[in-house]
């Protein structure tokens, strides 16, 4: 694998080492809620920064923080139309099976392609070194799945217009 | 090794105390009711099961000398707990919240227990005979945000609370026919209830787990971004000393002397801090040594090996992942919540403390006799 890729989600699984300290923590503004403050955003002091990781201007990571939950959202690298489409529907394929990933928002976060919501009870249920491991191999293998998807349309517009062109030989 | 045992009692347990003898432990296994473990015959045996709260329980605190439980909830209810014939028997306690309970504590005297809450309160409750309840004084208007611990002092009157403003405080609770003119030193009898005596400013983020060492002299809790404060001479001219360290931050720490302190926290390694003689707080060693993480790359990169491995984790962890935190040779496998101490009466030294954590064991740890601990 490239270097450069190497470095970049280094620095993913780094910043999620440390940005994972979540706890229960309820609501300061309803009573008896308990929510995930990264997506309510109603009491600033209950959020920390938000890092944004970027590999070059079509690939970037951004990690958002709060005291109880954490939110990545990632866009992933589309060189050409064909690459946009693949991302697109592969990704919304997955988005819609959130529930089966537990971890996965059902819509990513805008100026993103999927986004990562995680909350203490994925903390208490899951061990955390593997969450970070999934997010982290979500992202190397996304990148190779989307040029594979790619390849195998290449193959299959080659195969398909060979065969249609039989005919008139 | 200082860790003597490990008990796994539950799945997940966010905090536990343990009844005056030693012999029982109350927990809250993550959800709305306290379980109350005996050690009988080599085994822990639940013997009680308390029930009355309907959200998970923040708090709980056995009094050493009255044999009462208080418990916190999310529910915005505390209830303090006695022992009748061979039941628990709740009482109410007024505590006029209208958001979670966080924390709960003990006075010294055990005539008054702290609750902090999200209410961005703390409430003071003492007990009423005339109507058989608890009632609470509420220290308003103070905390920015939550309030994520409290801590009493020994002289049973100034209590410590840490909040996620970031801020620690330091009030007088003294409350008029509960506390005595004579009880605390001089100074602290003229003040009024709920008066401010300081507040620390140390922190740029969240602060967790303060404490009073066992004199009372110094003051210590932590912050999110990795840093434990350690304040003396809280009342005249306290003084500030911040230690960095370059792990994850800590949820809890314990006095374990006037000059060592054990932190425990998300990086489910007890750590110890020990003050040298020049009056400088460093961070020491890990309680427990670890031995070289193993890189975790053996698995191979295909795309559905990583849903495979979602999957497969969810609850338990699959079997690798586990026995790579065994090799690592640590007790805890999960964040530390909570630390409490588990000395004799009298003892100056606590050599003897007990955690627990989101991964649901109880772990014991005894501190050698060998090591040279400074009083």
């Amino acid at each position: 694998m490239a270097n450069n890729l190497r470095l970049y989600l280094t620095c993913i699984r780094n910043t999620l080492e440390a940005a994972m300290c979540l706890q229960n923590f309820p609501c300061q503004e309803v009573e008896r809620h308990n929510k995930p403050e990264v997506e309510l955003k109603t009491s600033t002091e209950l959020l920390l920064n938000p890092v944004l990781i970027c590999r070059n201007e079509a690939e970037k990571c951004l990690v958002e923080t709060s005291i109880n939950s954490i939110r990545v959202s990632v866009k992933v690298k589309q060189a050409d139309e064909l690459e946009n489409i693949l991302a697109k529907k592969f990704l919304r394929f997955l988005s819609m099976r959130a529930e089966a990933f537990q971890v996965l928002r059902r819509k990513p976060v805008q100026g993103y392609d999927i986004s990562f919501l995680i909350t203490n009870y994925h903390c208490e249920d899951m061990h955390k070194h593997r969450l970070v491991d999934f997010i982290v191999q979500f992202l190397e293998d996304i990148d190779k799945e989307i040029s594979e998807l790619r390849l195998s349309v290449n193959t299959r517009g080659r195969l398909v217009a060979t065969e249609f062109l039989k005919q008139f030989i | 090794m200082p860790a003597v045992e490990v008990h796994q009692l539950a799945q997940c347990i966010t905090c536990h105390a343990w009844s005056p003898d030693r012999t029982m432990v109350a927990l809250c296994p993550n959800n709305a009711e306290v379980h109350i473990y005996k050690f009988t015959m080599d085994k822990w045996e639940r013997v009680h099961v308390l029930f009355k709260h309907d959200q998970i329980i923040s708090g709980i605190d056995w009094s050493l000398r009255s044999n009462k439980i208080v418990t916190a909830s999310h529910d915005r209810n505390s209830y303090v707990w006695n022992h009748e014939g061979s039941e628990w028997v709740p009482t109410l306690v007024i505590l006029r919240l209208n958001r979670a309970a966080l924390c709960v504590q003990w006075s010294p005297k055990e005539n008054k227990f702290a609750v902090g809450s999200g209410a961005k309160t703390v409430c003071i409750c003492y007990y009423e005979p005339e109507n058989n309840w608890w009632v609470s004084k509420l220290i308003r208007k103070r905390h920015d945000s939550s309030v994520t611990s409290v801590a009493w002092h020994p002289d049973n009157i100034f209590l410590a609370t840490t909040s996620t403003d970031g801020k620690c405080r330091v009030f007088s609770t003294f409350i008029k026919g509960v506390d005595t003119k004579d009880s605390g030193t001089s100074s602290s009898r003229d003040l009024k209830f709920g008066e401010q005596i300081v507040q620390l400013d140390l922190s740029s983020s969240w602060s967790f787990g303060v404490k009073w060492s066992p004199s009372g002299n110094t003051l210590a809790y932590a912050g999110h971004n990795s840093t434990v404060y350690f304040v003396e001479d809280v009342r005249n001219s306290p003084s500030a000393h911040n230690v960095a360290y370059r792990n994850l931050p800590l949820r809890d720490l314990l006095f374990v002397s006037e000059r060592m302190v054990i932190g425990v926290g998300f990086d489910c390694n007890p750590m110890v801090f020990t003050k040298d003689d020049t009056g400088l707080w460093s961070f020491a060693k890990f309680l427990e040594e670890r031995k070289t993480a193993q890189s975790n790359s053996k698995y191979g990169s295909q795309f559905s090996e990583a849903f495979g491995k979602l999957y497969g984790q969810s609850r338990h962890g699959a079997n690798d992942g586990v026995d790579s935190l065994r090799a690592r040779g640590i007790a805890h496998e999960n964040t530390i919540t909570c630390i409490i101490p588990l000395q004799k009466e009298g003892d100056k030294i606590v050599r003897r403390f007990s955690s627990s954590g989101l991964d649901g064991k109880v772990v014991i740890w005894e501190l050698d006799y060998n090591t040279d601990i400074p009083e």
